[in-house]
């Protein structure tokens, strides 16, 4: 890793990262607010739902409605939306383009120029990917946490909001370590932020799709949303091995296809 | 016998149905200044890329300084600057902020007196933005970046696009100056004029291959001449064929000019039995004789 180059990244990336991090923060917050009247209009609401499809519900992710009067269950239900579908945006957007860019912008010329291995350039600009997807999540997960003492009315699992925070990061960065590899097997050097987006709301229409429509169930195990479970009030709800597995297996292996593609790569300009 | 500072062996590129370069054979040695020439798409930009480890060859190899391109490409690097030809570089910069972070990738910490002095000497405006600079401002950019390292080797692609003259003969003068005390010069371009400026040896690359590899004295004394021959608008040419002449003839009023590599004496006695109106023969330009290699 070159820290010249981590530097200067994390300087070019920093305005980018801070304005997800307000957005997804105020988005945490606006929606926590309403909490409080929300429960204070329980029986009202419990009314309402009745009356809801149950495939509406089970689309913003409500398997039951008593969860949805939980602080944990409120937060999971309505900021997984930002936090793993903006943040796995923003992880995509960043990786797709972080290498990539130095090709279309042609400034590749100068950094291949500079004393560096293809692989401090890959893996430093991997830790920049790390780095910045870390500090959203630690940044969000807290504005979470703050919001969920604030306008809690009761006990709330700890562990579970952790758990529900690190499927929340380690779907942000498998969209990262994707994005890095769509930008290293790409022949031609452009921008390719449309389609990266494009991917992310796929992946994650498919997943709700599998969970509205019984026929249509499997095709939820191509999204890697259905691996990062938010089934936060479950008693049971903890990291699942299989689904760590799947995360780090899947981040790595797409991180050793991507450098040794990249290492080969001719660099058109 | 000291190592070459460039070493080209048998270097081919290809990219499938359009034209890369083939059989490339080079060797630079240390203090030379070097002139690659040819138009734009010959190759020239290629065999660079590959030096710089960009782009990876089809076969063949390449060294500098006795070291691979490939394996050790970071060494070279170190003591290698080098002149892209877009001098794209980073737009939201300001030039002092991408000359500073240039010289840190050498571990050069300080250097601001180097800075300062090739910025002064360019005219450079340390505090403008990348972005908001003109072309021939985005060059002399890359020209200090490259040179403040005070690399062995020097790699120049199209240096002088954008400049204007005055900054050609800056540019010009210190390289040099950077020759005399050891700099090698790997300088590419289209333009004859500016490598016989500065060159003492020549590569002309056509469509992908080395066609001529000669000093600039040899190439300019070489046996071809520019001959104009007057035949006050009576001669149709017809009978006029001896070996030597080149093509293309031009024919213009009756006067004939075309470029000879023949036996002069043989071209006289010819004419010595025509009706001539003019006779001038004379030293073909370099970029004369470029353009007849590549004709």
């Amino acid at each position: 890793m070159n820290k010249n180059l981590f530097l200067k990244e994390m300087r070019r990336n920093a305005s980018g990262l801070l304005l997800w991090m307000i957005v997804i923060t105020l988005l945490i917050t606006v929606t926590m607010s309403f909490y409080r009247t929300f429960i204070e209009n329980q029986s009202k609401i419990m009314g309402m739902m009745t009356i809801i499809p149950k495939e509406a519900l089970q689309f913003k992710g409500v398997s039951n409605f008593n969860d949805l009067f939980s602080v944990l269950g409120f937060y999971s239900v309505n900021n997984v939306i930002y936090m793993m579908v903006l943040g796995s945006i923003y992880a995509i957007v960043l990786s797709s383009n972080i290498v990539l860019r130095e090709e279309y912008n042609k400034t590749a010329e100068y950094l291949m120029s500079w004393p560096l291995f293809r692989s401090e350039i890959f893996f430093t600009k991997l830790a920049v990917i790390f780095t910045n997807v870390f500090l959203l999540n630690i940044i969000t997960a807290l504005a979470g946490f703050i919001c969920i003492e604030v306008f809690k009315n009761g006990p709330f699992n700890v562990n579970s909001f952790l758990v529900l925070s690190l499927y929340t990061f380690l779907l942000n960065f498998l969209f990262g370590a994707i994005g890095l590899f769509m930008s290293t097997i790409v022949k031609r050097p452009k921008p390719i932020t449309t389609f990266s987006i494009g991917l992310v709301l796929i992946f994650y229409f498919l997943f709700t799709l599998s969970k509205i429509t019984e026929s249509a169930a499997k095709i939820g195990y191509l999204s890697p949303f259905k691996y990062a479970s938010t089934d936060a009030l479950n008693p049971d709800y903890r990291l699942d091995p299989w689904n760590l597995l799947y995360f780090t297996g899947f981040s790595l292996v797409l991180i050793a296809v991507s450098f040794r593609v990249y290492k080969r790569k001719d660099i058109y300009l | 016998m000291s190592t070459p500072v460039i070493e080209i062996t048998d270097l081919s590129k290809s990219y499938g149905k359009a034209r890369g370069i083939e059989h490339v054979n080079l060797e630079i040695s240390e203090g030379e200044i070097f002139g690659f020439i040819g138009p734009n798409g010959a190759g020239k930009s290629t065999t660079i890329r590959i030096l710089l480890n960009l782009i990876f060859p089809t076969s063949g190899s390449a060294k500098i300084m006795g070291m691979d391109v490939i394996k050790e490409t970071k060494k070279i690097k170190r003591q290698v600057g080098y002149i892209p030809s877009d001098a794209n570089a980073y737009p939201f910069m300001k030039v002092h902020e991408f000359l500073k972070y240039s010289k840190r990738f050498y571990g050069i910490e300080n250097g601001e007196d180097r800075i300062a002095e090739l910025t002064d000497l360019f005219e450079l405006d340390p505090e403008r933005k990348i972005g908001d600079l003109s072309l021939g401002n985005r060059k002399k950019v890359s020209i200090v970046q490259s040179l403040l390292h005070s690399p062995k080797l020097l790699i120049m692609d199209e240096p002088t696009t954008g400049l204007d003259p005055l900054m050609q003969a800056i540019l010009f003068e210190v390289l040099r100056s950077e020759n005399r005390k050891g700099m090698t010069i790997f300088f590419s371009s289209h333009i004859l004029n500016e490598i016989q400026l500065l060159c003492k040896r020549v590569a002309i690359i056509k469509e992908g291959k080395i066609i001529k590899l000669e000093d600039i004295e040899t190439l300019r004394r070489r046996q071809l001449k520019k001959v104009h021959i007057g035949f006050g608008g009576k001669e149709n040419g017809s009978d006029f064929n001896i070996r030597g002449i080149e093509e293309p003839v031009t024919r213009l009023d009756g006067t004939f000019t075309f470029m000879f590599s023949g036996n002069i004496n043989e071209l006289i006695v010819l004419l010595a039995a025509k009706k001539i109106t003019d006779l001038t023969i004379e030293e073909p330009s370099l970029e004369e004789i470029f353009m007849h290699y590549y004709k």
